[in-house]
């Protein structure tokens, strides 16, 4: 049991960390909460299934997807988010409105029987650790690896990634040596949807396309990003480790409704305890100056 | 090469620059000296662009009230409503005060990020081995992050920043502040190097002797208000700016 156990949290960390990634990235680099994540999760998924529908190829159909996603997030805070940027309650307002008119929109529209499913990128299983592990969750493991080393590389390694992180830090000073501050935010959404797009292909295969799925993903990316710290991807995959183990562990010793608890329990207890999260490092650095 | 008529700025109804003339000239170094709240950041954001950028910030937002009147030309264009990167691209730069930096980048990077508008990365790279010349303490500490490093340090990079934007008129508001007079002799050094990289300088500083005997001419500006000007004899001649401004 251990053995499945450990194979099934790290299937589950890794979800949370697709589903939670695109929303911390884009809250970290420009400091808005991106609360329709859930809705534009959602819109990645139909329309991967209608251009799937339209007969296309499995890899245009999914690069189709990425991108027109992107397209949707850059969309969301030029029309709308921008003009209520720096006021906060009124962000979260403005976000999280966008996000209940797309998933309710969805409903109204009638995407809600069983028809509504992503194929599997790969069929099969195999086992590992005593554990049948099917291809499609190994396969989100290593997604998820490779888009943290992305990101990484990115924001690193690239000068739009150091640009859009300096933007982060100091607006003024950014904006002195030329990066342009809606440029930025435009960008971080995008890449936010994206992220969010690339997490939908991946994830939705396991199930059918539900509504309600878009309400719970919004759930698991605060819970993970308020665990985790602000604009940290080492504590993002520390809270995802956490979370998806802490999952894993409940639902095998109490009862499977009470996984959903985890994440409240999550929120609740770290903005009890450590507000900045377990390395929120903004704070931290400040204090040591 | 910098020419500003009758600049006026309010925020809300509080006047921070009153009816102010200024001008540079390709090559000069000029220095703006003032008080506390005297206005010269407002003047350096000004014409940075950032007062701008503030402006339509505050106004998206039903914030703030900002009002700025008057003409801002450089190099006989008016460039009253361009944005801060239009402005970067054509060579205005500004070094911000109390040595604002990418806290959580390295100095490196922090360097890198200044070339952002640079095209090539071969004369990023050259701008950026200039900076580790004019300021050799900072190749020690490259990969050390910028929030780590001191204050004078700190003060470097950000020169160092706007120098690898490859500006024609540098912006530096108050270059000194805050600094141990080791340091302080480092960046007024500094100031040389940049002169003789034929790069005009407009400065802002509270203090005015440690930085005096490197200017062409100065200002000084007193609530806004333009009180005096004149070459740097000039302006050591006149006995009330000396108690004023310099301690003596």
């Amino acid at each position: 049991m251990i053995e499945s156990m450990l194979v099934f949290g790290l299937v589950n960390s890794a979800v949370l960390m697709l589903l939670a990634l695109g929303f911390s990235l884009t809250f970290g680099l420009s400091g808005v909460a991106n609360f329709s994540h859930g809705g534009i999760y959602l819109f990645a998924g139909y329309l991967a299934y209608f251009l799937l529908k339209m007969g296309l190829p499995y890899f245009i159909a999914v690069v189709l997807t990425i991108f027109i996603t992107a397209l949707l997030g850059a969309a969301i805070y030029k029309l709308i988010v921008i003009r209520v940027r720096g006021i906060v309650l009124n962000e979260v307002i403005a976000t999280f409105a966008i996000g209940i008119c797309m998933l309710e929109f969805f409903r109204w529209l009638g995407f809600v029987t069983y028809e509504y499913s992503l194929p599997y990128i790969a069929r099969g299983r195999f086992t590992i650790f005593e554990t049948t592990l099917d291809y499609q969750r190994s396969l989100i493991i290593v997604v998820a690896l490779l888009l943290a080393v992305f990101l990484w590389f990115f924001t690193h390694r690239t000068k739009t990634g150091l640009a859009l992180l300096g933007m982060a830090q100091d607006e003024y000073t950014a904006l002195a040596v030329g990066i342009d501050s809606d440029w930025a935010a435009t960008y971080s959404f995008a890449i936010g949807g994206a992220f969010a797009a690339i997490a939908a292909v991946m994830i939705l295969p396991l199930g059918i396309i539900n509504i309600n799925i878009g309400y719970e993903v919004l759930l698991i990316a605060l819970a993970v990003t308020v665990l985790g710290g602000l604009e940290s991807t080492k504590g993002l995959i520390l809270a995802c480790i956490i979370l998806g183990y802490a999952q894993v562990i409940t639902s095998t010793f109490f009862a499977p409704h009470w996984k959903e608890a985890v994440y409240l329990a999550a929120i609740l207890i770290v903005l009890a305890v450590k507000p900045s999260g377990l390395l929120g490092k903004f704070k931290e650095l400040e204090e040591r100056v | 090469m910098l020419d500003v008529k009758n600049l006026m700025i309010f925020y809300e109804n509080a006047l921070a620059v009153n009816n102010l003339n200024l001008d540079v000239k390709k090559g000069e170094i000029v220095g703006v000296f003032g008080s506390n709240s005297a206005g010269k950041t407002t003047l350096m954001n000004t014409v940075a662009g950032l007062t701008l950028h503030m402006k339509f910030r505050e106004h998206r937002k039903g914030g703030q009230r900002i009002t700025i009147v008057g003409q801002q030309n450089f190099e006989g264009e008016d460039i009253s409503n361009r944005s801060p990167n239009d402005r970067v691209k054509k060579g205005i730069v500004l070094c911000r005060e109390r040595h604002p930096v990418f806290r959580d980048l390295s100095v490196e990077e922090n360097l890198q990020l200044g070339g952002f508008l640079i095209k090539e990365q071969v004369k990023v790279q050259e701008s950026i081995d200039l900076v580790y010349n004019i300021f050799p303490p900072l190749t020690k500490l490259k990969s050390r992050r910028a929030g780590l490093c001191s204050g004078g340090e700190q003060e470097m990079i950000a020169i160092g920043m706007a120098l690898v934007a490859r500006p024609k008129l540098l912006l530096l508001d108050e270059p000194l502040l805050g600094l141990s007079p080791v340091m302080q002799a480092i960046v007024v050094q500094a100031l040389k190097d940049i002169r003789s990289l034929e790069v005009t300088v407009l400065l802002t500083e509270q203090y005015a002797r440690p930085i005096m005997p490197h200017i062409d001419r100065g200002f000084i500006i007193e609530n806004g208000t333009l009180i005096m000007s004149g070459t740097k004899e000039e302006l050591m001649d006149n006995p009330e700016v000396m108690s004023a401004y310099f301690g003596m």
